[in-house]
């Protein structure tokens, strides 16, 4: 009977419009399922692959002391507010020895704001440490030779200055100048103060810093989030990491990877950067002749030379100026005039000075405010409440392969833990006695401000009192401190790993063997927690990952939702086509049954006449889903956009078809089928045979 | 700026206390009268306890020595306790602001609304008192602060000059000339602060060769973060004349060696 059927529903395919209706419903319905759950895969396993990858891991372990919960990626860009784990080598001791667990990698995430400083501030800070050192150390020839060239830097920028202020005092009314920032500008470019330089360095600096810094406009803030980590089990764990500049921190050393991302981001000579932007968009197609961007970068290039112009002494001026004669085929100009005219570039010349630049005006140039081997400084609030600064030599930079344009990747720097640890700065025991006593010695009593004018300013109270003269002694309040050489102490000192996992961990990726079993070994985490005490909460890397594991839930969601609409209308319209394709067929049914068919076999023909339909529709759908899918996959997406580059993994997605998606995609079209046929059925298999003469009438 | 001696007899000799302020000139001398009597002609130390009260954290608290020389517009905070806090510092040098951190041996240039070694305390709050020559004032009425008698005073920011708050409110009191209470406001009218001053004290200055005026506890109230607050006591205050060089750069790096 199964083959009678078969042949009922073969023969039936085609034969009405109707069922090619049916039929392309299903066809179109199975190839979006295709297409878009391997595309959902494809994007979830990316930004599975760029979480996981980072920092995350496959598993997060925190305290559960915490106030908020793991959140790598927070919702409103607040660090969560993470406890330190009770006991962190007992937690890597414990989790270590699981089967399915690779390593452990101890973090703690924060962020801060970097002053950078105006190009003026940082040379002289420079020639302030040099002057200091020779104070200090003695006077040598390379110190020597460093503090002439700060000197020729320093002298150079006052020209530039000085010439900003003449064109202006030119264009305004002289009250519009402050005649003393004039005067103090004047000073500095006379040859009779720098003769006298040397003879008062100090007094020479504070002029500078004090009178003449400050008409130079503010350095930028740039923001800067890092990870403390162990820098070694973090490069042996996290594989997409690779040093970009510099080399990684010595084992046991005290350092920082800045992201390279951050690094052109926000340390580059602008300038320099927005060539780069160029580059980057004229090589992949981009006019700058049509692009709004393009010409904006162009624009900014062209009319903001300052930074570049406060770079070059007179003899790299010199220099500079020939070579763009020479490039710009001009025998005059000054150097203002010959830089916008290089900058202004178009689609044509575009490629010739991009090489230029970097070939001949760069090496003139400091292109990076902050050097690989520069020492950074950070500040950061602690949470004892208290601001500590800590001077962080940088080694290098680093980026995630693939990921080197993703600002989310991008924006986490490394740093080792023994100096995250200090910037994160726990309250000692020592110091809270130390406050304790200073509360008690000054004996102010707080006042809650709902009541503060009464009870400051309330009957029987007197505000004015003679006071005796008190006699400060400086030297008791303060003996000093020997920052300085505890200061070199830390750049030196080197630490092992006991050190790394005995202090503070404020949380740990785990990395495992086998990612398919991360629910399996989840558990296991939690259960070994339980048992040991560990006092430690373990989240898959979705939950720990915040807002990202937030999208991730809803484009699972998108889909879903998506996927039921379309499957309720399309077994809206197959059960409509069917009840049609059934009335059609009454007379062609009646006769059926006249001639001995039952009922079952009319409700089995019907809905094996579906599923036929189902299964030829559908595999062609699947099919042609798995060639879409296939030609995508072989061409890749492009990321558009730098956010992209995260949910891709990389500059282009490349979807792949599993057979998982063609497996769910043709149960869920042959479950469709079936059910929006099932009333349609059963209504031809109660058709009589009297109905089918009663049509012929 | 230096002031005459006869600009400030002058002030002193203006009947505002006690009186209604009955015109813009009346209240131009109150504004005056308080600058001077918080002005010294010579130096200033003193000796300052900080505490800065924060929604679910410890207080902290800081002991400080605030040095000024008033005539050259010169001020001084170097934090000498608790240890992990000593030997840091600001300096105002003409409009500059600088911080130094001996833990890394770096200045930093701040502005006018830096929060003091973050708490809710600004620069002006060490700093000599120079109303009259950063704001043109209103009369705002009379009124009662607690059971004092006080003037109600409307302040905004003259132009091209460089504050933390650009308009402020004053509660002075009627019979001292003091300043009792003080509102802070942004330019969008934001209230910002709100500091009392339940204590002032004054010094016999041989320098200026009258009364100098200090307050000796300023609660600040933070209007925005309205769990935070800061109580400065100004616990001792000495006006012995200080080294020469110590308004310097190098004087602050090498107190801390």
């Amino acid at each position: 009977m199964l083959r009678l059927l078969l042949q009922v529903s073969l023969r039936n395919l085609f034969r009405s419009r109707i069922n090619l209706l049916i039929g392309a419903i299903i066809f179109f319905y199975t190839l979006l399922l295709v297409v878009g759950g391997a595309m959902l895969d494809s994007l979830l396993g990316s930004m599975s692959r760029s979480i996981v990858g980072t920092v995350s891991g496959h598993i997060q372990l925190y305290s559960v002391t915490s106030r908020d919960p793991m959140s790598i990626w927070p919702t409103m860009g607040n660090e969560p507010d993470l406890s330190p784990m009770q006991d962190y080598q007992r937690v890597e001791g414990a989790i270590s020895k699981l089967p399915n667990v690779k390593a452990v990698v101890p973090m703690g995430i924060n962020g801060s704001l970097i002053t950078s400083g105006n190009t003026v501030d940082l040379t002289l800070a420079e020639l302030r440490g040099v002057v200091r050192e020779e104070k200090e150390n003695g006077k040598t020839a390379e110190l020597e030779a460093e503090r002439q060239s700060l000197k020729e830097h320093v002298r150079q920028i006052v020209r530039v200055l000085h010439t900003d202020l003449g064109r202006a005092t030119e264009m305004e009314t002289t009250e519009a100048r402050d005649p003393e920032a004039l005067a103090a500008v004047e000073r500095a470019s006379s040859d009779a103060f720098w003769q006298g330089f040397d003879e008062d360095p100090y007094g020479a600096l504070e002029f500078l810093e004090n009178k003449v810094a400050p008409q130079l406009p503010d350095g930028d803030l740039v923001p800067l989030r890092y990870v403390g980590t162990d820098l070694d089990g973090f490069a042996k764990s996290f594989d997409r990491m690779e040093i970009v500049d510099g080399q990684a921190v010595p084992p046991g050393r005290r350092g920082m990877l800045l992201s390279k991302f951050i690094y052109e981001q926000y340390l580059k000579l602008k300038t320099a950067r927005r060539m780069d932007l160029i580059k980057e968009a004229v090589d992949t197609g981009a006019l700058i002749s049509t692009d709004p961007e393009l010409q904006r970068y162009v624009h900014q290039n062209a009319q903001q030379t300052r930074e570049i112009l406060l770079q070059l002494d007179p003899l790299k001026s010199e220099q500079a100026v020939r070579a763009l004669r020479a490039s710009l085929g001009r025998s005059d100009g000054t150097l203002p005039e010959l830089l916008s005219a290089f900058f202004a570039v178009t689609d044509d010349n575009f490629q010739a000075r991009y090489a230029f630049f970097y070939k001949e005006l760069a090496p003139l140039l400091q292109l990076y405010r902050l050097r690989v081997g520069d020492v950074l400084t950070i500040t950061a609030f602690t949470r004892s409440g208290y601001t500590k600064s800590l001077n962080i030599p940088v080694w290098g930079t680093f980026r995630f392969k693939g990921l080197e344009k993703s600002p989310l990747a991008g924006n986490i720097s490394l740093m080792d833990i023994m100096s995250f640890r200090e910037l994160y700065g726990y309250l000692g025991a020592d110091t809270s006695a130390e406050i304790q006593a200073l509360k008690q010695e000054a004996g102010a009593q707080a006042v809650d401000r709902t009541h503060a004018e009464e009870e400051l300013f309330g009957s029987g109270r007197k505000v004015v009192a003679e006071a005796t003269p008190g006699l400060i002694d400086d030297k008791k309040a303060f003996p000093g401190t020997a920052a300085n050489l505890r200061r070199k102490d830390l750049q030196q000192r080197v630490f092992d790993h006991a050190e790394i996992s005995r202090g503070v961990v404020l949380n740990a990726a785990v990395i495992l063997k086998d990612p398919s079993k991360l629910k399996q070994t989840l558990r296991e985490v939690r259960e070994l927690s339980d048992r040991e005490h560990l006092g430690i909460y373990a989240v898959s890397w979705q939950d720990a990952s915040g807002i990202l594991g937030q999208l991730v839930m809803l484009a699972r969601l998108v889909l879903y939702v998506a996927a039921f609409i379309i499957f309720v209308v399309a077994m809206v319209i197959i059960n409509n086509a069917m009840m049609m394709a059934t009335l059609r067929r009454t007379a062609e049914v009646g006769t059926m049954r006249a001639i001995g068919a039952q009922r079952p076999f009319v409700l089995t023909m019907v809905l094996s006449e579906t599923l036929t339909l189902g299964v030829v529709f559908g595999a062609a759908g699947a099919l042609l889903g798995a060639g879409i899918v296939g030609w995508v996959g072989a061409k890749g997406i492009r990321a558009t956009a730098d956010i992209m580059y995260f949910f891709f993994s990389g500059p282009r997605l490349y979807p792949h078809l599993s057979i998982s998606n063609v497996i769910a995609a043709m149960g869920i079209v042959l479950v469709v089928s079936v059910v929006s046929t099932l009333y349609p059925a059963f209504l031809a298999a109660r058709v009589p045979p009297v109905r089918a003469m009663q049509t012929d009438e | 700026m230096k002031t005459s001696l006869f600009l400030w007899c002058l002030v002193l000799a203006t009947p505002a206390l006690g009186a209604p302020l009955a015109n813009q000139d009346a209240v131009l001398q109150v504004l005056k009268t308080i600058d001077y009597r918080q002005h010294n002609s010579g130096d200033y130390k003193s000796l300052a306890y900080l505490e800065q009260k924060e929604k679910d954290k410890t207080d902290i608290a800081r002991e400080a020595l605030i040095y000024r020389r008033d005539e050259d517009e010169k001020l001084m905070i170097l934090f000498t306790k608790p240890k992990g806090e000593a030997g840091k510092g600001y300096i105002r040098l003409d409009k500059n602001l600088w911080s130094y951190d001996p833990g890394t041996g770096k200045w930093d240039r701040r502005t006018e609304r830096e929060r003091i070694a973050g708490t809710d305390s600004r620069r002006a709050d060490f700093d000599q008192s120079k109303l009259a020559e950063e704001y043109d004032a209103t009369s705002k009425g009379e009124g009662k602060l607690g059971q004092f008698d006080v003037w109600e005073l409307e302040l905004k920011v003259k132009p091209n000059t460089d504050v933390a708050f650009p308009v402020v409110k004053l509660w002075v009191d009627q019979a001292s000339g003091n300043v009792l209470k003080r509102q802070e406001f942004a330019l969008s009218g934001r209230l910002m602060r709100t500091l009392y001053y339940p204590r002032w004290q004054k010094l016999y200055s041989e320098s200026k060769k009258a009364e100098v005026w200090y307050p000796g506890e300023i609660r600040i109230y933070d209007e925005v973060e309205k769990e935070n607050s800061t109580i400065v006591v100004l616990k001792s205050v000495d006006l012995r004349p200080l080294e020469a060089n110590i308004f310097t750069k190098a004087w602050l790096e090498a107190k801390s060696r």
